[in-house]
């Protein structure tokens, strides 16, 4: 155990210092034409820690993107590349709004009702695709993929024709009541008690995959399907399982984004935080309890883009290359394999066992 | 640089075309593959490797066919030190190498998979004319006879074998490695194939050949260079060395071939089929007609050259398949309709042909392999969380039990040579004590050694009182531990014998070819 602890060290170190790379090669260019270059790196790079309130900001922005990372690496776990998370995340928000709007009030239960609600409806962009591919095998990256429109277009209707406001200005819905809104943490930012939720859920979903009977078989059922048949384990069931986990975490990322954060559901286009989930499963590799970490890096990135916006006036979308660029390099296996890499590995674990 | 050999004799006439010079290699995973290894290998002749799973082999194999270099030591061709590891080393030097798993894609023609990486060409097309007279020459050239426009996955095994050696000699090749290359035949198949190989030496290529079947290695080649855990462990000339003492080589401690003694085995069968058929799209894996009963504590096995319908057969008694006619029973219940999870609730295990996609998930540690498929078993689980300490210990028992060799526990089961992933896997299936097994090729491509021990634990199993069903191509295997004898021929049972000591795999070659039927 404490040799592959080692092990995942050097391979963190690995990555942190890729990451490092791809950071400086993307933002010098950036940097360079402007007077103080120094000045530029720095306010990227040290401006997300440079107070309680920015990296507040941080895990405000990691919040949800640890929920969509943690429904992805469920999702994915299942050994079914689906993509219904992002029109989950979408089908959460509308329907823990609608829920807040049209429930009576439950008092201090309200957001607690109108998560489940959002989890419970947003589980269905999952689902579907997952049932398609169980039983007509039909491919649920091709099902899920076309769904996520589906489902945006049908709640902009829903939006439009049963929530919007008429007195808003543009299409969005009535004002969210404040018993249904999260509790805010931090003065000065918008984390909230979803962050805490966030975070419990990825330590649970770890604990779940790798502590538990049913994390084991999901475990073998997406990584060794024909050997799970072999087993007589019940893998269509288990399967199905996972898209309804990772559904209503998806949901839930959903209804907590816009519970947290803003005074009226108005999303008229995917938000994105699906997509963003699934960066963060392949950065944390597919493992619930490194989603955390990851979801916090790129929170970090994200408002270090912002300081560089409004500091700099570089343009906020940088980060996003960056996260791009980063993302190439993490998942270049040439790196993670190198020769050098697994000799230096080996070693470790050679004086580990010499001790 | 000397031309020296290490087997202390200096072999009279031509000098050697390979030459293997104190050559180690230690993977970067901390595995010592191979540890100063030193022999040569005369022109044109047969020489055999054996040895152990795990003896290195393999390795030796992939740096002489420039797949890897090696950590010391040299690889010298006629005599000539030469860097291995290098952008198409085989192809500059004449090595052709037949691996063990094919290496053809299988919805191209014959000729497309001969020519590929070398093609032809006419401008920046293939010229396919040139290619297909190529491929037609060379198989006349060294009668090797293929249909050069048939699509390959769709050929029988042993020609697709064919076309893989046609595209190994396709490049001026003088030295060809075949690693195991008759696991996949039948035994007229291989003398077909060994006639084949010594035509070839007559045309002046050296032959390489890997094998762990003693009787066909002394068939067919001269001489045997025998690795043990990464080091030589003798050489010798065939003629000059008795079987036994090469059998010692390659264990490093004498073995003992015993058949079992069939013993008569009275009372209610466990397992009844009768008249089952079964629907496949698949050819090979259709079933006619079946009758077929096993006792407690009786060996049925199972012969038939590869495709016959065993693999159907498996599939019925793992509840993978429906039978489309006929019943099955066991233990006195109907089971034609049991899902594979009731057939393991009433106390079937199965060793799968195919260790690593039907016996484990290769990405998943030793752990948790092992206790794959325990659901519900409170040795290892508190309500829905697994007991960490509990199953570190009890797997830890099982690697002990069944020493299986490997770093940790805690390692990922590919970090494993295919015997002791084997053994693991007979770990965790007779682990539950089974009532039924079924041994599908349990011991294919595994070393003597650990054969053997898979061979002890499943007459064990049987002594216990189960049931057991060895479906097997290996001859040796099935007269050793068999009671009875079944043979399988196009989807139906050809022959039921008694494994009596008359009984020879040259009387059961008739019944598995479909020559002969009994009534």
């Amino acid at each position: 155990m404490n040799r592959a602890f080692l092990a995942g060290l050097v391979r963190l170190a690995i990555t942190l210092a890729v990451i490092g790379a791809v950071l400086l090669a993307v933002l010098i260019p950036f940097a360079l034409p402007h007077e103080h270059p120094g000045t530029v790196i720095a306010a990227f790079l040290l401006g997300p820690l440079s107070s309680l309130r920015h990296l507040g900001n941080v895990a405000e922005y990691a919040t949800p993107i640890a929920f969509t990372g943690l429904a992805a690496t469920v999702v994915f776990r299942s050994g079914l590349f689906n993509l219904g998370i992002e029109s989950g995340v979408f089908l959460g928000g509308l329907a823990a709004t609608t829920a807040a709007l049209l429930l009576l009030s439950f008092g201090p239960f309200t957001p607690f009702v109108a998560i489940v609600v959002g989890a419970v409806v947003g589980s269905i962009s999952c689902i579907v695709p997952g049932e398609l591919r169980l039983r007509w095998e039909a491919p649920e990256m091709v099902t899920s993929l076309v769904l996520n429109f589906a489902i945006l277009y049908a709640g902009v209707f829903f939006l439009n024709y049963y929530l919007r406001d008429p007195a808003a200005g543009s299409l969005m819905s009535y004002r969210i009541p404040a018993d249904a809104k999260l509790d805010r943490l931090l003065a000065g930012t918008r984390l909230n008690s979803g962050a805490i939720v966030a975070l419990v859920a990825c330590l649970a979903g770890g604990v779940w995959l790798y502590f538990t009977r049913s994390g084991l078989n999901l475990r073998i059922v997406g990584q060794g399907p024909v050997f799970a048949s072999h087993l007589g384990l019940p893998s269509r069931r288990i399967i199905m399982q996972a898209q309804i986990v990772g559904g209503m975490i998806a949901g839930m990322a959903g209804a907590i984004q816009v519970l947290g954060l803003y005074p009226r559901f108005s999303w008229t286009q995917l938000p994105g935080l699906g997509w963003t989930g699934i960066i963060i499963a392949i950065l944390a590799r597919e493992n619930p309890f490194y989603v955390v970490p990851a979801a916090l890096f790129l929170g970090y990135l994200q408002v270090g883009g912002d300081f560089l916006a409004r500091d700099i006036g570089i343009p906020s979308e940088v980060v996003g290359l960056i996260t791009a660029a980063i993302m190439l390099a993490v998942t270049a296996t040439a790196i993670f394999q190198h020769p050098a890499v697994l000799r230096l590995i080996r070693r470790i674990r050679q004086v580990e066992a010499a001790r | 640089m000397t031309d020296r050999r290490d087997d202390g004799e200096r072999a009279a006439g031509p000098a050697p075309v390979v030459a293997f010079d104190h050559i180690s290699k230690t993977y970067a995973n901390g595995t010592v593959a191979l540890r100063d290894v030193s022999f040569s290998i005369p022109a044109r002749t047969i020489h055999a490797i054996c040895g152990e799973n795990g003896a290195g082999k393999s390795t030796l194999m992939k740096i002489l066919f420039g797949l890897e270099g090696p950590t010391a030591g040299q690889v010298l061709l006629d005599g000539q030190p030469v860097s291995t590891a290098t952008r198409d080393f085989a192809g500059r030097h004449g090595i052709g190498m037949v691996h063990q798993h094919f290496s053809l894609i299988p919805t191209l023609s014959v000729t497309e998979n001969i020519i590929l990486g070398h093609e032809p060409k006419k401008g920046v097309l293939i010229d396919r004319a040139a290619a297909r007279a190529k491929v037609e020459a060379l198989s006349q050239r060294y009668g090797l006879a293929v249909d050069p426009d048939a699509i390959t996955g769709r050929l029988p095994v042993a020609a697709q074998q064919k076309v893989e050696i046609l595209k190994a000699l396709s490049r001026d090749t003088r030295v060809l490695i075949l690693d195991e290359p008759t696991a996949v035949l039948s035994p007229p198949e291989i003398n077909e194939l060994f006639s084949r190989l010594r035509d070839l030496r007559d045309h002046g290529i050296t032959i390489l050949f890997i094998s762990h079947k003693l009787n066909e290695v002394r068939s067919l080649a001269e001489s045997v260079t025998v690795l043990r855990a990464g080091q030589v462990a003798g050489a010798a000339r065939l003629a000059d060395v008795p079987d036994n003492m090469i059998m010692q080589m390659v264990m490093g401690r004498p073995v003992e071939i015993t058949r079992r003694e069939p013993r008569q085995v009275t009372g209610e069968p466990l397992l009844v089929m009768s008249g089952v058929s079964l629907a496949s799209r698949d050819p090979a894996d259709r079933l006619r007609d079946i009758d077929l009963v096993i006792h407690p504590g009786e060996i049925v096995g199972v012969a038939g050259v590869d495709g016959s319908g065993q693999r159907g057969l498996v599939s019925l008694v793992t509840g993978a398949a429906r039978p489309g006619a006929g019943s099955i029973s066991f233990d006195g219940e109907d089971m034609a309709a049991a899902s594979t999870e009731r057939w393991r609730a009433r106390g079937m295990a199965h060793l799968p042909s195919d260790r690593f996609t039907q016996g484990g998930v290769p990405a998943l540690t030793l752990i948790e392999n092992a206790i794959a498929g325990t659901d519900g078993d409170r040795r290892f689980q508190r309500g829905p969380f697994l007991r960490g300490g509990a199953i570190s210990e009890a797997v830890a028992g099982m690697v002990e039990d069944y020493s299986v060799r490997a770093l940790s526990i805690g390692e990922r089961l590919d970090s494993l040579s295919g015997g002791n992933v084997q053994k693991l896997i007979a770990a965790r299936e007779l682990a539950t004590e089974p009532r039924f097994l079924i041994a599908d090729q349990p011991t294919r491509g595994i070393d003597v050694a650990a054969a053997a021990f898979i061979h002890k634990r499943i007459v064990d199993a049987a002594e216990r009182g189960a049931a057991v069903l060895l479906v097997t191509a290996d001859l040796d295997e099935l007269l050793r531990l068999s009671d009875r004898v079944v043979v399988m021929f196009g989807g139906q049972i050809t022959a039921v014998l008694a494994n009596e000591a008359h009984l020879t795999p040259e009387r059961l070659g008739p019944f598995m070819l479909g020559l002969e039927d009994m009534p």
